[in-house]
């Protein structure tokens, strides 16, 4: 297995990461800009700048079909960019929430995106031809806290967020004219706008930090603050999960996951590394990290001489440099998303952290 | 509770800076149940709590420490008022104590091994992180009172009233054995044990 592609971008925090179809442009959510990287020969080069949004940027993601960038800020607007040959065009979305948008992402048909916020609404956005124009519809109804992360269900219609208030829901956010009418499914019958089609919580109910369909749609994961991984097996509609699957681990928060078909799930968080964890209806485990720690980069167990230890110890008071996490992130891993593959099948994928690094791994 | 505190509706006019404006918004945050966000508890009295507390010991006597910690920590008395709560906790700190630091390691590692032990280490940290409160602030008046009231209207025999050293002494001893299984059970839970005793809504 060949040892992962690493990129240091900078010494700042990324908050979020995204590439485009070809893997040519990588988008990075930087301070208030949001910066693309082109590759170059084995690295990345800042190619140009997206600046539009005055407060933080939380939150990008690339349309893969499309190549229109949405960015979203604590500024609380949302930004969709439009490719054209002068550069990137910025439109304005009209959000109408009153706190930061936390977290954007696109839908798999790239009709709408959904934007999650602290104004504990959840904006789902289309763009309507006539008005020429973005309108943003909310999902309301039982949200009681900020909402830190969304994610799609293959239909398009179906939308989990993850809440501060420790649950973990799934919506419909059907619009009449933009989507079609979903199958009926585990999920539920009929799924007009803000349909609560699940709401999930589990024991120690820390808050939601990620959330994600299986390749089916037919199961829902969630990672939690209190270093959990919650894996839901619904059953129709009004009726009580056939499965909720939930993992406590020894480690510290995971902050994003991905599956990896559908018995396979990769999480990374504050612990600086991606786990695996496999399982299915009748349960769940961690498998272990998937990091090599014997890769050869790892050379700071090797032996020093005399000499050295004793200017070490002079220098620093100590013999070993233990400055450095033995991790390839030195930081908290924020994002982590599919690189090559598609959620039913990962090949690689890709993570980004507070470290300002990207680092592309094999599954 | 009412929307003005403290105040009386005839001082109203002159006292609108004392309205607890959160409560008349619906919308308000501070409005949060969060009872929602454990199952609902079963009451459990004082009497089935000290039950609890006298097999735990008499099986602390007889030797068998592990089912002891086991006993005393599956049947956390979530449902319970504080006096309730305090008196599992002097039955869970008087086994941590009966427990030999030789033999702390191994039994956390078989607890956690069992199915469900990982809970079982989770609400152990959360006794450890709750008697290392209550012992930090023992020489108070405040927390020496609730202590003692269980013993005072304990009918019959207690182990706590046949140490009636000074607190000081008493809390040292007891925080330093907090520590040590504090210690301990990282080891064998991880960090991730700590992080939950934060988050779960499920007090002891």
């Amino acid at each position: 297995m060949s040892p992962p592609e690493v990129h240091h971008l900078f010494h700042a925090p990324i908050a979020d990461h995204s590439f485009s179809a070809d893997k040519q442009t990588l988008a990075v959510a930087r301070d208030t800009g949001v910066e693309l990287y082109s590759r170059e020969g084995g690295g990345f080069k800042l190619k140009d700048e997206l600046k539009g949004h005055d407060k933080t940027v939380t939150s990008v993601d690339i349309a893969l079909e499309s190549g229109r960038i949405v960015t979203c800020s604590q500024d609380r607007n949302a930004l969709v960019w439009e490719p054209s040959p002068s550069g990137y065009k910025p439109t304005l979305v009209l959000l109408r929430i009153n706190r930061a948008a936390t977290f954007v992402r696109w839908s798999p048909s790239e009709a709408k995106f959904a934007v999650g916020s602290g104004a504990r609404v959840i904006a789902v956005c289309y763009f309507e031809e006539e008005n020429d124009w973005w309108i943003s519809k909310h999902i309301k109804k039982p949200i009681r806290s900020t909402i830190t992360t969304v994610a799609w269900h293959p239909n398009s219609v179906l939308l989990a967020a993850g809440s501060t208030d420790a649950h973990a829901r799934v919506f419909s956010s059907f619009v009449k004219g933009v989507d079609d009418r979903p199958q009926p499914g585990v999920w539920g019958e009929r799924l007009p706008f803000n349909t609560v089609c699940g709401e999930y919580l589990n024991n120690s109910a820390g808050w939601v930090h990620a959330v994600s369909f299986s390749p089916s749609g037919d199961v829902l994961a969630f990672a939690a603050h209190d270093s959990s991984i919650t894996v839901v097996y619904p059953n129709g509609a009004d009726q009580l999960p056939k499965a909720v699957v939930s993992v406590s681990t020894q480690l510290l928060p995971f902050m994003s996951l991905i599956w990896n078909g559908e018995s396979e799930i990769i999480a990374a968080g504050y612990d600086c590394e991606a786990y695996r964890f496999k399982g299915g209806e009748g349960g769940w485990q961690l498998t272990g990290s998937l990091e090599s720690k014997s890769r050869p980069g790892a050379a700071d167990a090797r032996e020093e001489s005399a000499f050295n230890m004793f200017k070490q110890m002079d220098l620093k008071g100590k013999t070993k440099d233990d400055t450095k996490l033995t991790t390839v992130h030195q930081n908290t891993i924020n994002t982590l998303r599919v690189y090559e593959g598609s959620t039913g099948g990962v090949r690689k994928f890709s993570t980004s952290g507070v470290d300002g690094r990207i680092v592309i791994w094999n599954a | 509770m009412s929307i003005i505190q403290q105040q009386s509706i005839a001082t109203l006019g002159d006292n609108w800076r004392t309205i607890n404006i959160d409560l008349l918004d619906p919308e308000s945050s501070s409005n949060f149940e969060t009872t929602t966000l454990h199952p609902a508890f079963a009451p459990v009295s004082e009497d089935e709590v000290r039950t609890l507390g006298q097999q735990v010991r008499q099986l602390l006597r007889g030797g068998d420490a592990e089912g002891a910690l086991k006993g005393a920590l599956e049947n956390a008395p979530y449902g319970g008022d504080n006096a309730v709560k305090d008196l599992h906790l002097q039955t869970v700190t008087e086994v941590l104590q009966g427990i030999k630091a030789s033999e702390m390691t191994p039994m956390l590692q078989r607890i956690y091994g069992l199915d469900g032990g990982s809970d079982a280490l989770d609400v152990l940290m959360k006794y450890l992180y709750k008697g290392m409160a209550a012992s930090s602030a023992a020489p108070g008046k405040s927390s020496r009172g609730s202590t003692l009231t269980p013993q005072s209207t304990g009918a019959g025999f207690s182990q706590m009233g046949g140490r009636p050293g000074p607190p000081n002494e008493n809390s040292g001893s007891a925080m330093s054995v907090l520590l040590s299984w504090h210690e301990k059970v990282v080891d064998v839970a991880g960090l991730g044990c700590v992080g939950r005793t934060m988050t779960d809504w499920r007090k002891v």
